[in-house]
């Protein structure tokens, strides 16, 4: 099973310094086997200014077995799957220690954006215009983060309006709609059954 | 020992061979190389209850040479696989520190370290306070709850990582201690425990290039250990022969590559499709695949559809030499003609090896029953009280038999390669390969020649001789035994030397010649001497 007791104390940990570190991790649900990391996009990258939604869920095995993580925003960069946001980073997989923890592993998921690897490609098609075009992947990689990492920010802003006006409490409506993820279905069932 | 002793020095010991001294072990010289203390043979089976002392063998070196403990020089071992030279080698060269920190082994004592343990420590995987008592230290400094290291040992042991576990803290190469691994392991899973002792057992045959499982089936459970060179052939005591180096049948002297590709040929009959696809067609109405022999493109099934040659489409019946009425294609006739002549001859030259091999695979299964016959004519003589005491020339005459018909076999698939287009094409020119191949089949010829008439021989009903003539025929089996072997010698230096030898652009080479055919490897703790 899952060691929840530890996951417990690494959300507790992992909002108290978000301020400082901007990273932020929500359950999805009840369940803590089931989460959503955020980072912010790191500056001077073309990710600068975006926010990326990262699904994570925990295997049975979690501290021991590494978390499974996968972008929920879309993202252009060549070690991230510009389809499946599968990551590709080592200590996701062979090189996970115990001793990391989600707010670790999700700085060094922020690290691989300012840091690309195209050498170990997750997305072929990435790496290469990484390599050969530079200058378009740039070009591409913005665009992806306004229209996806951004919108999705604003869309949230766009959902809250909504469920407020439904006569929610804001304050609610923001907790629903991070615990479920940002579908606005969803934290609508969720506000109506609280 | 890591250097391979060559094929020369191989057969300079078996010069002097014949086969009258079949207790003749291995050469001397070549033992003194390696073991100064006692003969051994090249090739030892390690069965499941001689593995351990197999494997504390090479420990106990590393052991002595660095004075280490047992666990240590495994992780030392298991980081070298198993080349306790390597290991030894490294430790000269660059120092003890840079061997351990390459294989993650740290010999540290931290007697220090517990007193700096409060009553409570922090545990850094469970976020816990756990009690001092209740955390063990490994040798690289890390320390860590009980319960998390048994939680982290557990899963690495389930995903078959037993040989190679690390410290839990990021970034630290550290291999864990596997006498904490195992009390805390088999505290909570006793079996789990046995599981890890087997994994890190059974890595000297895993990591081992000197050691290989026998790939019998059902398997045996054993594994061979070799001595010197990887290219050879063994028998395992559960009586199968097979190429050490690429686990198939024993093929010398066909090289690892070319057997591989001949079975592969053999086994998908690719030339016959080949062959098919080029110079039939289907018929467009029944399907059947139709071969014209002659005339003119005009094609007409047995099912009595005529159908054009050169694109398979159906017609009328109404032609002329040069063309079919309302049918028109017959676009790159000539480069068709020439597609379908090299799909000929490729065939023909692959059944013409192909039938010559099968001939003498299936030889050498009837040859095979022999044994039993001779067997009995032998029990016949030696009842009826002839002055005969000694048969050894017929046993001995048969197991020549077997060999030189096996070199036979295999010669065959060796010279399709040899001298075909698949390998070599541009090794030599068309006049090299010519004169190299009537040089091998002049030698070839000459074996196969002699190999039929000792099988004429050894077949013969000397259990019905008078003496004097079954001494006569146990004169000619003798000579016609040292003879055939000596040409097998010949046809092997002729194979390594001139052809295999001028090879430039590719690295083939064969198992060695044996005179004595394919060698059994002993049992680990049996004398060499008794085995012969």
């Amino acid at each position: 099973m899952v060691d929840f007791g530890r996951v417990q104390k690494e959300l507790q940990e992992c909002s108290r310094d978000m301020a400082a570190s901007g990273i932020k991790v929500s359950p999805k649900s009840d369940n803590l086997a089931r989460l959503v990391g955020t980072i912010p996009g790191p500056i001077g990258t073309p990710y600068e200014g975006g926010t990326f939604q990262i699904d994570i869920s925990l295997p049975d095995g979690y501290p021991f077995e590494p978390p499974k993580m996968q972008f929920a925003t879309k993202v252009w960069h060549p070690n991230i799957s510009s389809q499946s946001g599968a990551i590709c980073l080592d200590i996701l997989k062979d090189q996970w220690s115990p001793a990391l923890t989600l707010k670790t592993a999700l700085l060094s998921v922020q690290a691989l954006l300012s840091a690309p690897e195209p050498d170990d490609p997750q997305d072929a098609v990435v790496a290469q215009q990484y390599i050969r075009e530079y200058q378009t992947f740039l070009g591409t990689a913005r665009y992806w983060t306004e229209s996806f990492a951004k919108a999705s920010s604003l869309g949230v802003e766009e959902k809250v309006q909504k469920l407020v006006e439904m006569g929610f409490g804001e304050p609610h409506v923001r907790s629903a709609l991070e615990a479920v993820g940002g579908d606005e279905n969803l934290a609508l069932e969720k506000l109506i059954s609280s | 020992m890591g250097d391979y002793y060559s094929g020369d020095e191989e057969r300079y010991y078996y010069d002097d061979d014949d086969d009258q001294d079949a207790s003749d072990g291995l050469p001397d010289l070549e033992t003194e190389v390696s073991l100064p203390s006692t003969k051994s043979p090249s090739s030892e089976v390690i069965t499941k209850e001689s593995l351990l002392i197999a494997q504390r063998g090479d420990l106990r070196r590393i052991m002595d040479v660095l004075s280490l403990k047992e666990h240590h020089a495994r992780t030392l071992l298991i980081h070298y696989r198993w080349d306790v030279d390597k290991v030894i080698a490294v430790f000269v060269e660059k120092g003890k520190d840079k061997l351990y920190a390459a294989a993650g082994l740290t010999v540290l004592e931290h007697d220090n370290l517990s007193s700096e343990l409060s009553s409570t420590v922090m545990c850094l995987i469970c976020m816990e306070e756990v009690s001092a008592s209740d955390v063990t230290t490994m040798d690289c400094g890390h320390h860590f709850c009980n319960p998390c290291w048994t939680e982290h040992f557990i899963v690495k042991i389930n995903d078959g990582l037993s040989r190679r576990i690390r410290c839990m803290a990021h970034q630290c190469h550290a291999i864990c201690d596997e006498a904490k691994i195992r009390s805390l392991v088999s505290a909570r899973d006793p079996n789990l425990s046995e599981k890890f002792d087997r994994f890190l057992l059974e890595s000297y045959i895993e990591d081992n290039k000197q050691v290989k499982w026998c790939p019998s089936v059902p398997h045996c459970g054993n594994a061979i250990r070799i001595k010197y060179d990887e290219l050879c052939e063994v028998e395992c005591t559960c009586g199968l022969q097979f190429c050490f180096s690429c686990l198939s049948e024993a093929h010398s002297p066909c090289s690892c590559l070319m057997w591989e590709l001949w079975t592969k040929k053999c086994y998908d009959e690719s030339e016959t499709v080949n062959w098919m696809t080029v110079h039939t067609k289907p018929c467009p109405k029944c399907h059947k695949l139709v071969e014209k022999s002659g005339g003119c493109n005009l094609v007409c099934c047995i099912c009595g559809q005529a159908f054009c040659w050169l694109c398979g489409g159906p017609t009328g019946r109404e032609h002329t030499w040069t063309s079919i009425s309302g049918h028109s294609c017959g676009q790159y006739k000539e480069d068709q003609e020439k597609k379908t002549e090299r799909a000929k001859r490729d065939l023909l030259r692959y059944i013409h090896f192909h039938n010559s091999f099968k001939a003498h695979t299936d030889s050498f299964q009837r040859e095979a029953e022999l044994k039993e016959t001779i067997q009995e004519k032998i029990s016949i003589l030696e009842d009826n009280q002839s002055t005969f005491k000694d048969f050894s020339w017929v046993t001995n005459g048969l197991c020549r038999l077997f060999r030189s018909r096996r070199v036979l076999s295999y010669s065959y698939p060796f010279a399709y390669y040899m001298f075909g287009d698949d390998l070599f094409k541009h090794e030599m020119t068309k006049k090299e390969k010519e004169i190299k191949q009537n040089l091998f089949e002049e030698q070839q010829q000459q074996l196969h020649a002699n190999v039929e008439k000792l099988s004429l021989f050894i077949g013969e009903p000397f259990d019905k001789y008078p003496e004097n003539k079954v001494e006569e025929l146990r004169m000619k089996v003798i000579n016609l035994s040292v003879m055939i072997d000596g040409i097998c010698r010949k046809l092997y230096e002729c194979i390594e030397n001139d052809l295999l030898g001028s090879i430039q652009h590719a690295h083939h080479s064969i198992a060695p010649y044996m005179s004595m055919g394919v060698e059994k490897a002993s049992e680990l703790s049996i004398c060499w001497e008794n085995e012969a």
